[in-house]
């Protein structure tokens, strides 16, 4: 790494109406380094992507690419010069091969007809100096999300990008999918290309940026050597204020056994999964991205139907036939996709709080009883300290960390629940509203629910968790104590049967 | 669990007279109105007794336009309505004309229109993955062809008794007909603004996969609407019985539910779900019967009325889908 600036950006501020996205940012990006950008949702870091690659022009400042200054209009301008965005959710084809994803735009020719061969031949190539092991043939839509990746930053490379920018890379990758992505970007790194990361994680930081820069509420607050400053310096700088403990885990009594599953199936799915979770206590449920954990909750949830096996409630069996059964029987699930499973966007807050309730609430339980739904939805939205100006508020309008608060607000609506599912609750959250729900979920494991916690970010599961169950391919394969329990352990868990057959 | 931070939301509705007048429901009052002084000026015969005298035959596709707007706001859509109106219609005449009591045939034709409507909401809910536009295209054709076969082709069945003719009679000046639509439309508009089943539908449309997590029976309430919608189709072929006592398989009720769905979009409820109301979607209604008298009143062609009411309703989606397109601007450049 030289100290050769080959990106400057000085004094950029972006308006849109109403509001300041950027607010006079600088950002330096040395030649062939690693350059992490943090901040909370919000804080303007997409923003900023944006104006790099052109797609927003800026009010005010200047780009300079290797001390030239340049003006894109567009991302066909940014392009031309060797800039390139890879966005957290790949923007593919999935009906198309990989070769037509990689070329899509910039389609080598012989005379007025593609030149399938070379294109082909060149994908080969590029994929090959990835490592990556399918097929430029492939369809897409047939790849994982962390092959979809490699894919755009193939396609990043065949434009002969010297400055690669990637927007939250491992949000939706295992821990094994990231370590490739590691090695991939130390390796653009080692052949001269410039990198701009954006993640929430600490740990994409400290593997593999040089620097980071800083963003809070559309300002620039520093740029850092990682090695120079500390993870609570820096969660300071990205939040504002000090968060004296990441996972505040009460101390609490556990109770007895309220939720059991016994041997369930489902086939194609998951085979013979056992686990049990007590009062108070908080249950992990980890292992990699496909290893079922989501499909087994939701089967004792009552959205899918498993295929053998019984599920225990207080000792009971429980006979669940639809979600609404689980419901009454006080089990709730909070589902890992807020805006598909979790929330109705279009509507207010209110009443996606009180939307699985709105029977037990109802005049006769037919005529909605507006008041009461009002002021139960404010005062459930109030206690999680969800950040909005009204009930009446669009869920549309808030940061993902409040959006998740809302839906741990709509799972507390109903009386009698007894066990809270936890499916990925932090995803696409940052840091400070990470906090404050793990804030939430150990108070109400204090309040004595059962909770099965999904994820698959180790450190918050070894952070908040008593118990942690291990997921492989549709099989549990171990229980460990939180005692006992390390990375390392439940890695070799998780990947215990990697290789075999899935379950059929 | 109190909040830390102290922070409090607010729980009141931020109701103002100017959205209200603003929004679409209030540009249709005031499309109604102008529909009703142009109609006055354009013909002296466009008086209240005039309308009341006309209004009984194009009424009764009103019927439909309420339990049709569930459907739309359900994100889906029926278009065998028509097709089940004239199936009813048939079993009616066929009751009638074997000579059994008036209750009883009522009750038949409404069976009918039930038992059509539950079948495609059977079909619908078994198989979930298939577009309710081809499922109720194939039923529309598979209902009308049964009633051609019973009728014949080309032929009419005739209503041979005159025991609906009550229906048919004036309350003053007012048409029952016109009393009855009052009615169920308040009792559809109740339904869908202030009970748990209305809000059901409003997020059935909005998200299906957020209101199943939430509990919510999606395909039960998908069958009951479309068993709704049959009833109401039934409905509407019995008070259209008693305006035109004939059914001819290739005639009654064709392309009512193009009409219906018309009278839907134009009232503000959109096609995609999740959006607009009855109020909207009656008066709209209402505005599209009162332009068909008044052109009719000045010897406008009948295909010329339909070109015109065409016309009217892309132009509310164009006006609507531009509101879209800018609210979206708005938010985009937000983010």
């Amino acid at each position: 790494m030289s100290e050769e600036l080959i990106l400057e950006l000085k004094g950029i501020t972006k308006i849109f109406p109403g509001v300041k996205a950027l607010n006079n940012v600088c950002f330096q990006l040395r030649k062939g380094e690693v350059h992490a950008l943090m901040g909370e949702n919000g804080a303007g870091k997409s923003t900023f992507i944006k104006v790099i690659t052109g797609v927003f022009p800026p009010e005010e400042g200047q780009i300079f690419l290797e001390g030239k200054e340049v003006k894109f209009k567009g991302t066909r301008d940014s392009l031309a010069v060797g800039i390139a965005a890879v966005y957290q959710h790949p923007t593919t084809y999935p009906d198309l091969s990989v070769t037509e994803n990689i070329f899509m735009g910039h389609q080598i020719k012989k005379g007025p007809v593609m030149d399938w061969k070379s294109m082909h031949k060149k994908a080969a190539e590029l994929l090959g100096r990835l490592n990556a092991d399918f097929d430029p043939h492939a369809e897409m839509g047939t790849l994982s999300v962390a092959q979809q990746q490699m894919v755009e930053i193939a396609k990043a490379l065949s434009t002969n990008a010297r400055i690669i920018i990637l927007d939250e890379p491992t949000a939706s990758l295992t821990a094994n999918e990231s370590k490739e992505l590691y090695r991939i970007v130390k390796q653009l790194r080692d052949e001269g290309v410039s990198l701009i990361f954006i993640s929430h994680r600490m740990e994409d930081m400290y593997e593999l940026a040089d620097r980071v820069t800083v963003f809070r509420d559309a300002t620039y607050i520093g740029t850092y050597d990682v090695n120079g400053i500390t993870t609570a310096d820096l969660v300071k700088a990205m939040v504002g204020r000090e968060i004296k403990d990441m996972y505040p885990k009460p101390k609490v009594e556990i109770g007895d056994e309220v939720l059991r599953i016994d041997g369930l199936c489902r086939m194609g799915y998951y085979k013979d999964v056992s686990m049990f979770a007590r009062a108070g206590e908080i249950v992990g449920l980890t292992g990699l991205v496909g290893a079922r954990r989501t499909e087994v909750m939701e089967s004792v949830c009552g959205i899918t139907k498993p295929s053998a096996g019984k599920v225990y409630l207080n000792g009971e069996e429980l006979k669940v036939k639809c979600p609404k059964d689980a419901m009454d029987a006080g089990i709730v699930l909070l589902p890992e996709d807020r805006h598909k499973e979790g929330l109705i966007l279009t509507w207010g807050l209110g009443m996606n709080v009180t939307l699985p309730v709105q029977d037990e609430l109802a005049k006769g339980r037919i005529f909605n009883d507006n008041k009461r739904e009002r002021e139960l939805s404010r005062d459930l939205l109030e206690s999680v300290d969800t950040k909005a100006v009204s009930i009446f508020d669009p869920a549309s309008s808030l940061s993902g960390g409040n959006q998740q608060k809302v839906v741990v607000a709509k799972s507390l609506a109903q009386n009698g629940t007894k066990v809270i599912i936890l499916d990925e609750p932090t995803k696409g959250v940052d840091v400070g509203a990470k906090a404050e729900i793990y804030a939430i979920i150990g108070e109400l494991a204090l309040k004595g629910y059962a909770i099965i916690m999904i994820s698959s970010e180790m450190p918050e599961i070894l952070g908040m968790c008593d118990r942690i169950y291990v997921m492989c391919n549709g099989r549990v394969t171990g229980c460990l104590d939180i005692a006992e329990a390390d990375q390392e352990k439940i890695l070799n868990l998780a990947m215990l049967e990697k290789g075999k057959e899935a379950v059929s | 669990m109190a909040g830390k931070s102290g922070r409090t939301i607010s729980a009141t509705p931020n109701r103002s007279f100017l959205k209200t007048v603003l929004s679409w429901e209030g540009a249709l009052v005031v499309i109604f109105i102008a529909v009703l002084v142009a109609g006055r000026i354009m013909s002296p015969s466009f008086t209240l007794d005039g309308v009341m005298f006309m209004m009984p035959q194009h009424l009764c596709q009103l019927f439909i336009v309420f339990p049709m707007a569930f459907v739309l706001i359900m994100g889906e859509i029926d278009i065998s309505v028509g097709s089940i109106a004239c199936l009813s219609a048939t079993t009616a005449c066929l009751a009638a004309n074997a000579g059994l009591p008036l209750p009883l045939v009522i009750i038949i034709c409404l069976a009918t229109g039930v038992a059509c409507g539950a079948l495609n909401g059977f079909v619908l809910t078994k198989w979930p993955e298939l577009p309710p536009m081809i499922v109720t295209l194939g039923t529309q054709i598979i209902f009308r062809g049964i009633a051609e076969v019973v009728i014949g082709a080309g032929s009419s069945l005739k209503y041979d008794s005159d025991n609906l003719s009550p229906f048919a009679t004036y309350l003053g000046p007012v048409p029952i007909v016109f009393i009855v639509v009052i009615v169920v439309a308040a009792l559809f508009m109740v339904l869908l603004s202030r009970t748990t089943f209305g809000r059901r539908l409003y997020a059935i449309g909005s998200n299906r996969i957020a209101a199943k997590y939430a509990g919510i029976g999606v395909n039960r309430m998908r069958f009951i609407v479309y068993a709704l919608a049959g009833l109401m189709a039934a409905l509407c072929a019995l008070f259209l019985l008693t305006q035109i006592p004939a059914v001819k398989s290739d005639e009654f009720g064709k392309g009512f539910e193009m009409n219906v769905i018309a009278m839907c979009v134009f009232g503000g409820i959109a096609t995609t779900g999740g959006k607009g109301n009855l109020f909207g979607a009656f008066i709209a209604g209402m505005t599209i019967v009162c332009l068909r008298i008044a052109l009719g009143l000045v010897n406008v062609n009948d295909n010329v009325i339909t070109i015109i009411i065409g016309v009217l309703l892309i132009v509310s989606v164009l006006i609507s889908g531009i509101s879209q397109i800018l609210a979206r601007r708005k938010l985009k450049n937000k983010t």
